[in-house]
């Protein structure tokens, strides 16, 4: 997802809604039999999308139009001069949840988020003015077949909520573990503690992508996304102090900000909603992210701990699997099959590389003697896995 | 391979093997171009060096891209069976890159990309790219016949790895393949398109081996086309055969009833060699020197017997000074088919370059050399002769593959099929 223009777009306009599908442009590439032009015949249509406006006054926040079509749907937030009100929420008609906000827009600043929303009724909700709910109403007709009505993939969004949350949690104790290394000023320790925390991030990273600050915060490394001093502070930060300068000096500050972060991150996935595109997207994401930075070693470039998160990318992405699968057993019994055969393709190559108790305690030999011809089969087999995990997600959104 | 990834572009609307629909996109009305009939009779227009609606019939007795007048741009990728591939696999591929290479050397993307949840189908790179008389031509290498699919049976005895060959070093990343595809096109992002595309569609079962881009044809392969330069500034391919020569063809461009494989009749052997120039140290050689070596006058092309670019080169004649017009270690003499038994291959080669050799910081580049014969042992014999040339003090071959091209596929048949039968 880090190089992906959509995500950072999401970023960009801060917390956008976890269930929020960005409208997809539908290219319908309609080529004619007779047509000798790539596709130039064919007629390129866009999903319409409906904005809404929502102005943060002292006295509420109205939503204009408050009433729109059912569909893809960009909320606009601007706050002007509202010193007491600085978020605006999308929730279901009874308050319960929350289906996508915008917050930390102080006077001056805008955002917003988008999602696809079925016909119905909604609030609009901002704390701390006069007038916290606003009424919003969707009509029209339900574009498509909802998923929740499908109770297999119902059950799998719920359970994927569990596994993010999980994660999410133990990442924040294993790196606080990570941090007494670091305060009790063991070094050893702190180089076996680094990978066990890693690993729960890897498995969710694509959902804590979502909070686009956030990920850099906690995962952003010195190129990606931007060669800033001041923005380079979290794990990687770490990671370079450690192995590369060989020092813990500064490394406890910047340990216990890291799980601030992390805190934050599991604050906000606790209260997040997700639908199947975004499992589905999030297992590809996953694996794209295993076949770039880890087969190159650019990820852990100091430590060389890069198999215990590939494996860590590789099980958060058949997690997903594997909670579709007894909607998939119906739907697409074949695809289903082909990405056990090639995950157990890429689990074979792994199990090469395992070692006990491994380098840095990790499981796995030391990445950097895997060599290139070692990587390549690898490289092979997780492309062919992301391949494959790329035809999941038209398979939960029809 | 699972159906769910198989692209299912409709079938041609109507594209017969003798003729073909071109321009109707551009120009709203259908136009006959010539096809098949119109290589091969001799009335092909010469390429114009840019892009057009021309379409080159996918379907006929032997494959496009062959006896096709040589596109400018070429795309050029070698492929691999992954481990765990099977006999299956590899035909429900080659069924895939079937429909896949209709599609597109038809102007049509690999399939309709209707559903915004879904990756698109095609990559997208060429849609509204004029299809620039794009060829899609594949090829099996020998390893695709060992114990692996059980083809060992369907192996023509002639398909072999090339023997060791003088002035050769080569680079294990740039030789042999299971499988190739040679895109030709007049715009450079079509042809990458269609190899790509193909690609992508065999991810699970193949992975890439090697790659080349070709920028700019070498040889001619019809006689309405003007001659090319190659990298070293001189004229390439004056003497190459071409497609109107329907006996030279017969007798040294597709295979026949010699073949031990029926399923190869009517196909023919690609070789593919890459032919590092050293420009730098060709670009210090005096002149006389550099038409010494080739034989010919660099700018008229004409050989140094005399006469102008299409006279036949007289080996036997000689200068004021009593020495060969055409010096003893020249380049066209020692490749000639009078100096080779009568040995003739097609050539139909590109120029490529890699950037810059890190090493040395000088080109990375050459000659991308491709020619169709019907037995590799064409090759062979002639790059023997080729020992002597006095060209290798400024080349080296760096990269080397043989491939069997199967014949022209008839509506409704497909490679897959073919192969496994």
């Amino acid at each position: 997802m880090h190089k992906d223009g959509l995500g950072e777009e999401r970023r960009a306009r801060g917390r956008p809604a976890a269930t929020g599908i960005v409208a997809l442009a539908s290219l319908a590439l309609l080529a004619s039999a007779c047509s000798s032009s790539h596709g130039s015949s064919g007629s390129a249509a866009s999903a319409h999308t409906s904005t809404v406006t929502i102005d943060l006054t002292p006295q509420g926040c109205a939503p204009k139009p408050a009433k729109i079509a059912a569909g893809p749907v960009q909320f606009n937030v601007t706050n002007t001069n509202a010193g007491a009100v600085s978020e605006a929420e999308l929730r279901t008609s009874n308050l319960a949840k929350i289906l996508g906000e915008q917050e930390n827009l102080t006077p001056g600043l805008s955002g917003g988020f988008s999602l696809d929303l079925q016909p119905g009724t909604y609030k609009i909700n901002c704390p701390g003015a006069s007038v916290q709910h606003w009424n919003f109403t969707v009509t029209g007709k339900a574009s498509g077949a909802s998923w929740q009505s499908n109770p297999q993939l119902a059950a799998a969004v719920s359970s994927y909520g569990s596994y993010i949350d999980q994660n999410a949690a133990s990442l924040v104790t294993h790196t606080q573990a990570f941090c007494q290394a670091i305060d009790a000023g063991n070094m050893a320790q702190a180089e076996v503690l680094y990978p066990k925390a890693r690993v729960y991030y890897e498995r969710i990273e694509p959902v804590a992508e979502i909070w686009g600050s956030l990920d850099t915060e906690i995962d952003g490394r010195w190129e990606n996304p931007v060669t800033v001093a001041s923005q380079f502070i979290g794990f990687h930060k770490i990671e370079q102090l450690i192995w590369a300068d060989n020092t813990l000096a500064g490394t406890p500050k910047l340990c216990s900000a890291l799980v601030g972060h992390e805190q934050q991150l599991l604050t906000l996935v606790r209260r997040a909603q997700y639908n199947p595109l975004e499992m589905a997207s999030g297992a590809t994401d996953l694996i794209n992210e295993a076949a770039t930075s880890k087969i190159s070693g650019e990820e852990e470039r100091y430590s060389n701990t890069d198999l215990p998160v590939f494996q860590a990318n590789v099980d958060g992405a058949m997690e997903v699997v594997g909670l579709l699968q007894p909607y998939l057993q119906r739907k697409d019994p074949g695809l289903l099959s082909q990405i056990r055969q090639r995950n157990a393709a890429v689990a074979t190559l792994l199990a090469k590389y395992k070692a006990s108790p491994g380098y840095d305690d990790t499981g796995y030999v030391e990445y950097s003697t895997v060599l290139d011809p070692q990587r390549r089969q690898l490289s092979t087999a997780v492309n062919a896995l992301a391949e494959s995990l790329s035809k999941l997600s038209i398979q939960v959104s029809s | 391979m699972h159906d769910t990834e198989r692209p299912e572009p409709a079938e041609p609307a109507g594209p017969s093997r003798r003729r073909v629909l071109a321009g109707a996109g551009a120009a709203g009305a259908g136009v006959l171009a010539g096809g098949l009939a119109g290589y091969f009779a001799g009335q092909g227009a010469e390429a114009a060096g840019s892009t057009s609606d021309e379409v080159v019939p996918f379907y006929g007795a032997h494959q496009a891209g062959i006896a096709t007048p040589a596109q400018d741009r070429l795309a050029f990728g070698t492929l691999n069976a992954v481990s765990g591939a099977t006999a299956g696999d590899v035909r429900d591929l080659l069924h895939a890159w079937t429909r896949a290479a209709a599609a597109m050397t038809a102007g049509r993307l690999v399939g309709e990309d209707t559903r915004p949840y879904a990756p698109p189908v095609d990559t997208g790179e060429a849609v509204g790219s004029p299809v620039s008389r794009l060829t899609i031509t594949i090829g099996y290498g020998p390893s695709l016949f060992d114990h692996r699919f059980g083809l060992g049976g369907r192996r023509p005895s002639a398909l072999a790895d090339l023997p060791p060959l003088p002035n050769e070093n080569l680079d294990p990343d740039y030789t042999g393949g299971d499988l190739c595809i040679q895109a030709c096109s007049d715009d450079p992002l079509v042809a990458f398109h269609a190899v790509r595309n193909l690609a992508r569609i065999g991810m699970g079962v193949v992975e890439h081996n090697w790659m080349e881009l070709g920028f700019g044809r070498t040889s001619t392969t019809s006689s309405r086309q003007r001659t090319p330069r190659n990298l070293l500034g001189f004229k390439d391919g004056t003497r190459n055969i071409k497609a109107e020569q329907a006996s030279l063809m017969n007798e040294y461009v597709w295979v026949g009833r010699e073949t031990d494989q029926p399923w190869l009749r009517g196909g023919s052997y690609l070789v593919a060699r890459k032919i590092r120039i050293f420009v730098e140290n060709w670009d210090r050689d005096y002149l006389q020197d550099q038409q010494n070596t080739i034989g010919r006058v660099k700018v008229s092309g004409a050989p140094l017997s005399g006469g102008t670019e299409f006279t036949a080169p007289d080996f036997g004649a000689t200068g004021s000074d009593g020495q060969p017009a055409i010096p003893a270690h020249a380049h066209i003499r020692l490749a000639s088919f009078e100096h080779n038994g009568g040995t003739r291959i097609l050539r139909r080669g590109y120029s490529f370059t890699d950037g810059i050799d890190p090493q040395a910081g000088t080109l990375l580049g050459g000659l991308f050399f491709i020619a169709f014969m019907k037995n590799p042992a064409q090759f062979v014999r002639l790059q023997q002769s080729l020992a002597a040339d006095a060209l290798n003090e400024y080349i080296q071959h760096t990269g080397s593959a043989v491939f069997a091209c199967p014949p022209g596929l008839r509506p409704g048949q497909d490679w897959g099929a073919s192969l496994f039968a």
